[in-house]
């Protein structure tokens, strides 16, 4: 089914854009590297791929006079996420140069900013590329040598952006979000265990209520129990 | 307005491991987390460094903290700079502030959608209401915001814990400095961005150069006044206003803000019946502050009127009621004005000369509000060269400077106002004072019909008186 289709694609620009912007995060940063100035390449380019594969689905679907009008209305939905979420790695992609322009990882003179971060962005390129280990086979100063890349790049980014706007036309304000605000609590389960050092205690009494609740239940069930046997042992005594 | 490059290029030497500042390890339960400073290292390291006092330097490092250049790590509400043992951390370049780079509504959107995941749905009731505006404004982005949130949040999980709990805290920073909870002090709102953003590094390529030689070449090309000329009219200028000046030179009755008297205000009204001395003598200083008050005005219209020149400061009225008044009546008045007071063989046919009166009528055909600029600049100065010098010696001027109030000071009145409010009349409406104002204009219309009726009866007189004895 197309849209079954297109909504693995969108999911997948998603899941690349959210890893793109982690690694921009890290650039300047103690986990810079020449391993990240790499990372940040193939993502890119990876998210260019899915970018233009979704946008080829896309307007094949909408320039379709043939689609019901329901059909229509959810496609327009999937345009409007997938505009914005280009809107989104194009800045990324602008800052990632900026700040790339900024901190040139070779230069002696220049130090890297101590963020704190101590770790890699491995594991979140390994996601965004969907495999299990990252290889790492590039020159060591990548880091300048990319930046003509991503000029060009966020210049085709930018074009494609236009094309879409000048061909497809669907206004952003009518589409209405499925999701109603706070949906996002209802999917993800627990948090618990991941983060350490409790930014807030508030984390604390909300897990203290559910277990308050679930002692309470089993007080009063116990309370039950012992108040038949009282009233049987009564009775047969 | 946000802060320069050159900051950058300081918190790039902050991090020298040789003449930076010392970092020290942040303990948090069982782990460890690097880097992080004393706010005394950096106090001290500014004041070392820049060579400045020690107020500055406290004032800079301040505002390091408030830029959201630096995050303190114990109290993060609290954006200031402590100099004793509290620990900070430099923020990632991503995050520091620029012009450029704004902090977007949809961004806020993800973030507060990604707290939301991670507290379990409890945010603070600003953001609360921060997240339901956003879900109301941005409504149509709402499920990409979702889905986003989702996807960081999942990312993030890919980092090592250490790593994860300082991206929290350098998100937490930005949003607190972008997005201030209320009652803390808002360091970006400083009202519009410039157009130029000074810290932009352009591309200087061959239009950048082109338009900056044209602009040096105009610059060259202008007129300039000495200082000591321009200096010496602002003396002059300042010497002669003195003392008008109510606030240099305290103003009668009273200062209205200080005594809770606005008896100031009654007797310096636009159209008053008496106006004050000051306000007369003011007249004399030059030609522009006699005809800019209606006062004023008036008076010299009874003066013109004397002298039949009287349509020239009509017509000059008559230019300002086009220039400022609605768009929609500029061709209807303009209409007017030509047949009242420029057509030949007009009720009140102003004096101007051939050329001035061409270029009029020509841009008559094609009405707007700046048309009658040249025949009004030339009847200004007709008025300012001729009719002028000979107003300040009239009797005319002379009686109201005779007739001008000099009003009582009164005495500020000691607060015995404990018990009782005093009763504070609210001014007249616009409304009225308008409608006063269209009043007293029709009747002076009215008025000046008469003459002229009169002066075109006496001449029909005299050529019937002529004719009969043929």
């Amino acid at each position: 089914m197309v849209k079954e289709e297109c909504k693995a694609l969108l999911d997948a620009l998603n899941k690349v854009t959210a890893c793109y912007r982690h690694m921009v995060l890290t650039i300047g940063g103690t986990s810079d590297s020449q391993n990240l100035r790499e990372e940040l390449k193939k993502t890119r380019q990876k998210a260019q791929e899915l970018a233009v594969a979704n946008r080829n689905k896309l307007t094949t679907v909408l320039k379709d006079k043939t689609v019901s009008k329901e059909d229509k209305a959810e496609f327009e939905r999937l345009w409007v996420i997938f505009s914005t979420c280009l809107e989104i790695l194009e800045i990324d992609m602008r800052r990632a140069l900026e700040l790339g322009h900024e901190f040139p990882l070779n230069v002696p003179k220049k130090h890297l900013i101590q963020t704190g971060m101590s770790g890699g962005t491995s594991g979140v390129a390994a996601r965004a590329m969907s495999v299990q280990n990252m290889k790492y086979e590039a020159e060591h100063n990548i880091d300048v040598v990319d930046l003509k890349d991503l000029e060009n790049e966020i210049n085709q980014v930018g074009e494609m952006m236009y094309e879409m706007e000048m061909k497809v036309n669907v206004p952003q304000w009518t589409v209405e979000a499925k999701q109603d605000p706070g949906a996002e609590l209802k999917s993800t389960i627990s948090v618990g265990a991941s983060s350490i050092g409790m930014i807030s205690v508030e984390e604390n009494k909300s897990f203290c209520d559910i277990s308050k609740v679930l002692a309470g239940i089993i007080f009063a069930a116990v309370l039950i129990i012992a108040i038949v046997l009282a009233v049987c042992v009564v009775k047969l005594s | 307005m946000l802060p320069d490059r050159r900051v950058e290029a300081l918190m790039m030497e902050m991090q020298n491991p040789d003449t930076g500042i010392k970092t020290q390890t942040q303990r948090v339960l069982i782990t460890n987390i690097p880097h992080a400073v004393a706010g005394n290292d950096i106090f001290q390291w500014i004041l070392q460094r820049l060579q400045i006092t020690e107020e500055e330097a406290l004032h800079l490092g301040d505002l390091f903290v408030k830029y959201g250049y630096i995050y303190p790590l114990l109290d993060p509400k609290n954006l200031t700079l402590k100099t004793d043992g509290s620990l900070y951390r430099f923020q990632t370049p991503y995050f520091w502030p620029a012009q450029s780079w704004p902090a977007d509504d949809t961004d806020y959107a993800i973030y507060l959608a990604k707290k939301n995941i991670k507290r379990k749905g409890i945010l603070e009731e600003y953001e609360k209401e921060h997240y339901n505006m956003l879900n109301q404004k941005i409504n149509y982005k709402w499920d990409f915001v979702i889905m986003q949130a989702k996807e960081q949040y999942k990312a993030g999980k890919e980092r090592k814990k250490a790593d994860r709990y300082a991206l929290d805290c350098q998100e937490r920073a930005y949003w607190l400095v972008n997005r201030t909870p209320p009652g803390m002090l808002d360091v970006l709102e400083y009202g519009l961005d410039r157009v130029t953003d000074p810290n932009e590094k352009k591309k200087k390529t061959i239009a950048v150069y082109r338009r900056e030689i044209m602009y040096y070449q105009q610059a060259i090309m202008k007129t300039r006044v000495k200082s000591s000329v321009s200096l010496e009219g602002l003396v002059k200028y300042s010497e002669q206003f003195l003392s008008n000046d109510p606030i240099l030179s305290g103003c009668l009755p009273s200062n209205p803000w200080i005594t809770d008297d606005p008896d100031f205000w009654d007797l310096n009204a636009k159209l008053v019946e008496v106006p004050t001395r000051t306000r007369v003598e003011r007249w004399a200083f030059n030609f522009n502050e006699l005809i800019r008050d209606p006062k004023g005005r008036q008076n010299f219209q009874l003066f013109l009127r004397k002298e039949f020149s009287g349509e020239n400061l009509s017509f000059w009225e008559a230019c300002e009621d086009l220039k400022y008044g609605d768009q929609s009546k500029v061709k209807e008045k303009a209409e007017e004005i030509y047949k009242l007071f420029l057509a030949p063989g007009a009720r009140r046919w102003i004096n101007i000369d051939g050329t001035t009166m061409g270029i009029t009528v020509k841009g008559l055909q094609h009405p707007h509000r700046y048309v009658l600029d040249a025949a009004q600049t030339h009847i200004y100065m007709l008025m300012k060269k001729d009719s002028y010098g000979r107003y300040l010696k009239s009797p005319v001027y002379k009686e109201m400077l005779a007739k001008a109030v000099v009003p009582q000071e009164t005495v500020k009145k000691s607060s015995t106002f404990l018990f009782g409010r005093r009763q504070l009349r609210s001014s007249p409406s616009p409304i009225i004072l308008r409608q006063q104002e269209e009043e007293a204009k029709a009747r002076e219309a009215a008025a000046t019909v008469d003459i002229t009726q009169v002066m075109s009866k006496l001449d029909r007189r005299s050529q019937l008186k002529k004719e009969p004895p043929k």
